[in-house]
């Protein structure tokens, strides 16, 4: 066991060193691997807001089914049990002549509401109604239509083809964003790797050494691979800086939304951490990778 | 302990570099490989060293078919054998000290050990106070020094040495086989010294193989490379 410590200990010193002594190449690697995940960052909070707005329209998309003044409780159940067969209709909730009154009131400022809620009390002008939300995808339209048809319903209401066409408009963005990020990742590591490869290759002199005084693979490997790895932790600390504080600065600047309230951004309290570790681990994975790739493919030329 | 039986190399593009070699060397001995450029030195030691496979015939060192390792096993056979080179390949990044630390550190001693082993051969080889320098801040003939304490510091069986003074002038030249014959004979090493320095050879008389044209064409035990003529 001990045997084992001193050989991984001195892999880890002989990784560090390695950067410390090459640090001109390790910077060069780093800034690849920089650059690169700033880039993946900038995307990733973009594409997760574009998510968030998405998730949020969809949800905000309401049909609304406005009741008969004479429908009593019992045609109202029955109207309830229609709309529940509805499919792609979720989350039905009752809203009685008065609610609907207090809602309306309530969009006017308190002190200049015209007096409604003397003017009618006790007698809403407005329609008993049911709320319900709509699974995306469903065509409104033909919904809306369905639904009128119910007995004791007056009409049917829904936010409009704008929302409709915003959520798939955000949707192509989405897809976009994740080939976007696919192929940036792809270019990162091939980036990297070549780097590592270059640095490792301008090396060859010295893996030729280790070999002359019988070091094995993974004598000589090892530290490599540390090496590789605490350049990708390097390379990621200016982009996890740039997320963190970026992305808070961003947030507060902006208020919270982009644009409109229909637009709220991801709060940055966990947002930021989680983005900051996948930046890391991505970071770290792919120095592993890189150097891991470039050393084995030089090691297997040689006896 | 190191026997070679009918060995012939001929490498992927064709070339021919050995033919049909016989040879045995004992415990202990100090043997010169001379000949030519292009006569089958650099294979000979490739062969040795585990780095190239005859094409036919048994390479027998220690008792260890070379030829027929593993891949995964020629470094641990590697550390039977020190590589000394014309270059002296050091390590420009480590000080002298870590530069024979590290044949070492690849055996996993330690670090008592290492220490202790790395100051008895920079004494053997005379660089005592330069474990805290950089090699290129050494003369040529230092830095052999250097070379030669990495490849001994493992306390290999056999010693190897490429052309370990076709850098350097005479006098240092000189320096560097007084050191070679006193390791052969403090440390009981075997040496392999492949060399076109005729003087030397001349000088400093031992055992001589003469290679030409990948054949081993004299082997002559009283030493001298002119006085068989």
């Amino acid at each position: 066991m001990g045997k084992f410590f001193r050989r991984i200990g001195r892999y880890f010193r002989e990784g560090f060193w390695g950067v410390i002594r090459h640090g001109a190449m390790a910077l060069s690697s780093a800034s690849a691997v920089t650059i690169t995940l700033t880039l993946i960052s900038i995307f990733l909070m973009f594409f997760f807001n574009v998510g968030q707005f998405t998730n949020n329209l969809e949800s905000t998309v309401l049909m609304q089914a406005r009741v008969d003044y004479e429908c009593d409780k019992a045609c109202e159940a029955a109207i309830l049990s229609e709309l529940e067969k509805l499919e792609g209709v979720t989350n039905i909730r009752y809203s009685s002549q008065e609610e609907e009154l207090e809602f309306f009131i309530s969009e006017y400022d308190a002190d200049n509401d015209f007096g409604y809620r003397e003017i009618y009390a006790g007698q809403s002008p407005m329609h008993a109604a049911y709320y319900m939300e709509v699974a995306s995808g469903t065509d409104l339209q033909a919904l809306a239509v369905k639904i009128e048809q119910i007995e004791h319903v007056y009409d049917a209401y829904y936010g409009g083809e704008g929302v409709v066409k915003m959520v798939d408009a955000l949707d192509s963005v989405r897809y976009g964003g994740v080939i976007l990020v696919a192929s940036l990742s792809a270019l990162a590591i091939f980036l990297i790797s070549n780097t590592i490869k270059l640095t490792i290759y301008a090396r060859n002199k010295e893996i030729a050494i280790m070999r002359a005084v019988g070091a094995s693979n993974g004598d000589i490997r090892f530290p490599y691979v540390i090496e590789g790895i605490l350049i990708g932790l390097l390379g990621s600390l200016l982009p996890v800086a740039f997320s963190v504080f970026g992305y808070i600065y961003l947030y507060t600047w902006l208020g919270g939304v982009l644009l409109t309230d229909m637009l709220p951004m991801i709060p940055p309290h966990p947002f930021v951490l989680y983005l900051s570790g996948g930046l890391v681990i991505a970071g770290m994975s792919v120095g592993l990778l890189g150097s891991f790739f470039s050393v084995s493919k030089y090691l297997r030329w040689k006896r | 302990m190191l026997e070679l039986n009918n060995v012939s190399k001929t490498y992927k593009n064709g070339v021919n570099a050995l033919y049909d070699v016989n040879l045995k060397i004992e415990q202990g001995e100090f043997v010169y490989i001379i000949g030519p450029t292009g006569s089958g030195k650099s294979t000979l030691i490739k062969l040795l060293d585990g780095e190239e496979v005859p094409t036919k015939g048994v390479v027998d060192v220690l008792g260890i078919n070379v030829g027929k390792l593993r891949h995964s096993k020629v470094p641990k056979y590697r550390r039977n054998i020190g590589v000394v080179f014309q270059d002296f390949r050091l390590l420009e990044r480590k000080t002298v000290f870590e530069n024979i630390a590290f044949a070492l550190e690849v055996l996993n001693e330690p670090n008592k050990v290492i220490r202790k082993r790395v100051r008895q051969v920079m004494n053997l080889v005379g660089l005592d106070d330069k474990g805290n320098a950089f090699p290129a801040e050494l003369s040529g003939g230092q830095q052999q020094r250097v070379a030669i304490a990495r490849a001994i510091a493992n306390r290999p069986k056999i010693l190897i040495a490429d052309e370990p003074t076709g850098n350097l002038d005479p006098l240092m030249s000189d320096e560097i086989m007084s050191l070679l014959e006193k390791i052969n004979r403090e440390e009981g090493t075997t040496i392999l010294m492949v060399t076109h320095d005729t003087v030397l050879v001349n000088k400093h008389r031992k055992r001589t193989l003469v290679l030409e044209a990948g054949h081993l064409v004299a082997d002559m035990t009283e030493g001298g490379y002119f006085s068989h003529g």
